[in-house]
């Protein structure tokens, strides 16, 4: 397949989201070479602690060893092929096929053949290991692709994402927590990830649900978790020329966030009750006044890691997009713990996932309707080529490599495609 | 008083597959909560996360979107059978019932199954709920968009 057939000057080629054989060799060359997030190291604590996930298109088990250290091992028996392990996590001292009992250690040598006079030499076929995996300050990342950037050099501008959600800890450490909450849509995965850092479609896409909370004036002196909910709704409902003040940063690899997103106290507006004065000083004691303000300042939404995460450090939230088909796209969202802070803290992350990305969101739900009709709509061969030159003459690029642009430009998805066309050549 | 309660269940059941959300929110009390936790018998909404967690202000902004037509995802709207059955009361105002809701919308099926819990409280106006749980049995999947409330 000839990529290059599939792009020109800023338009993209419908096949990039319907044609099954892109989807294929989007697996192959971005999903079997790209790191991808596996899981974090909080949530397999102990020797013998593991859990199952997805890494691209295969399945494999985070392991912690009995030496501490981290193994990623495809959940599939050297033997005849069974997946080993079924359930989503648990603890193990060794792992064991259900099927004809070859047994492996953490690191997922073979340790145990029942019958083993009857080979005519010792099998030593050992779990298959995931080429790389690496940790990123307790964010684990995989790559099937035996060589590569490594993982900081790979996360490049946006490896702040996860320090600041870090920084926002007292403790230093964060904790899984929550369970996931998990949607699904008919369409390609690439759509998530560039209507995440879309600034034009809030306020059509979303009207509905901020007149819904204009309708009800009294929400914002509501319980707090209804506040949150009418502050969220009600941020969709800026105009266009607004957006343009939340700057997109694009960074080579793909990679993007959009800043200023909190200035006007549209979205969690910093708090003033006595809990995160607590949990404020907390910060100082760890960081220092100047340092505590700094992390706290920091007012970024959606900081998208290419291929498929995003994450919030406000609100300790990540969303991992798994890409099932062409036209099929699972999306998990996830939220973290700072250690150290009061419970109530940990409220306002599992009240900002549940308004913002539950599949029953009222904000979420119609991302998902859209997606949808748009993977229909783009089937149809009613014409191949997709535009994408919003905002081309607002781009500046940045000492740093960056490339800074209007909100409402279109530069974070032809970033994305940057990405996209250098993996899949 | 079994027969009011069950009544009372089976009235709000139809509410919503008569889409008759104003009437639907009515019958919460004022700190009446709607919640449809993800975690088999999960604790609270404090402990994880939630499908839904909305006291009634909140809930009342979910019933003033669906009466809208710009709400993309209820352009067709759903059509809903909400089926209760296996109805146990107690003195104290609690009701565990069975529910499956069957939805289709825009040329689609889909099936939702759980279990509910309704802790009501008697009001000057009648029966109100305070809360209103639902278990579904495959909380933890990935699920499409969700308007209409199970």
């Amino acid at each position: 397949m000839n990529i290059d057939s599939l792009w020109r000057e800023n338009s993209v080629h419908r096949a990039a989201y319907v044609d099954p054989a892109v989807f294929a060799l989007e697996q192959e060359r971005i999903f079997r070479r790209a790191w991808l997030y596996v899981g974090h190291e909080s949530e397999v604590p102990r020797a013998g602690d593991y859990v199952l996930r997805c890494l691209g298109p295969e399945e494999v088990l985070l392991v912690r060893r009995e030496d501490g250290g981290l193994s990623l091992l495809h959940n599939r028996c050297a033997h005849r092929g069974a997946r080993i392990v079924a359930e989503p996590a648990g603890n193990a001292r060794q792992l064991r096929c259900p099927y004809h009992a070859w047994t492996y250690a953490l690191d997922g040598r073979l340790i145990g053949v029942p019958l083993a006079d009857g080979y005519a030499a010792k099998p030593e076929l050992g779990l298959a290991k995931v080429a790389r995996v690496e940790s990123y300050r307790g964010f684990v990342f995989g790559s099937h692709a035996p060589q590569g950037p490594a993982l900081a050099e790979f996360l490049g501008g946006l490896a702040s994402a996860f320090d600041n959600m870090l920084d926002r800890a007292p403790a230093g450490t964060l904790t899984r927590f929550g369970g996931a909450l998990r949607l699904e849509y008919r369409g390609n995965w690439k759509m998530f990830m560039e209507n995440a850092v879309d600034l034009v479609h809030p306020n059509y896409v979303h009207r509905s649900s901020v007149e819904a909370a204009r309708g009800e004036p009294g929400a914002l002196e509501a319980d707090s978790l209804t506040q949150q909910g009418a502050q969220m709704f009600l941020a969709n409902g800026m105009r266009g020329a607004q957006w343009d003040d939340v700057p997109l940063h694009a960074f080579p690899g793909g990679h993007v966030y959009m800043g200023g997103f909190y200035k006007g106290g549209v979205i969690g507006a910093q708090r003033e009750d006595p809990v995160f004065a607590q949990y404020r000083k907390q910060l100082v004691e760890r960081h220092g006044e100047e340092k505590t303000a700094a992390v706290l300042a920091v007012d970024r939404f959606n900081n998208l890691v290419w291929p498929n995460i995003s994450v919030n450090s406000r609100f300790a939230a990540m969303r991992v997009v798994h890409a099932l088909a062409a036209d099929r796209t699972q999306v998990e969202v996830l939220g973290f713990r700072l250690d150290g802070a009061a419970p109530q803290m940990h409220e306002l992350t599992l009240q900002f996932i549940n308004l913002a990305a539950s599949p029953a969101s009222l904000v979420a739900s119609d991302d998902l309707e859209l997606f949808e009709r748009c993977q229909r709509g783009l089937s149809a061969a009613a014409s191949d080529w997709i535009d994408l030159r919003r905002g081309v003459l607002s781009d500046r690029r940045q000492a740093d490599g960056s490339t800074l642009g209007a909100g409402t430009s279109e530069l974070a998805i032809r970033n994305q495609f940057e990405a996209w066309l250098r993996h899949m050549r | 008083m079994k027969a009011e309660l069950e009544a009372f269940v089976l009235n709000e059941a139809r509410l919503l597959d008569e889409r008759r959300f104003a009437e639907w929110l009515a019958l919460f009390a004022e700190d009446g909560v709607y919640w449809v936790p993800t975690l088999p018998g999960q604790g609270s909404p404090q402990e994880a996360l939630s499908l839904f967690h909305e006291p009634k202000p909140l809930l009342a902004m979910r019933v003033a979107r669906l009466q809208r037509t710009d709400a993309h995802v209820q352009a067709p709207p759903s059509r809903t059978v909400h089926h209760v059955s296996a109805i146990e009361t107690t003195d104290d105002l609690e009701v565990r019932s069975a529910l499956v809701v069957a939805e289709w919308r825009a040329g689609e099926a889909r099936w939702f199954a759980g279990r509910v819990l309704h802790r009501l409280r008697r009001s000057a106006e009648g029966l109100r709920i305070v809360l209103k749980r639902v278990d579904l049995i495959d909380s933890e999947a990935p699920q499409r968009a969700i308007a209409v409330p199970f």
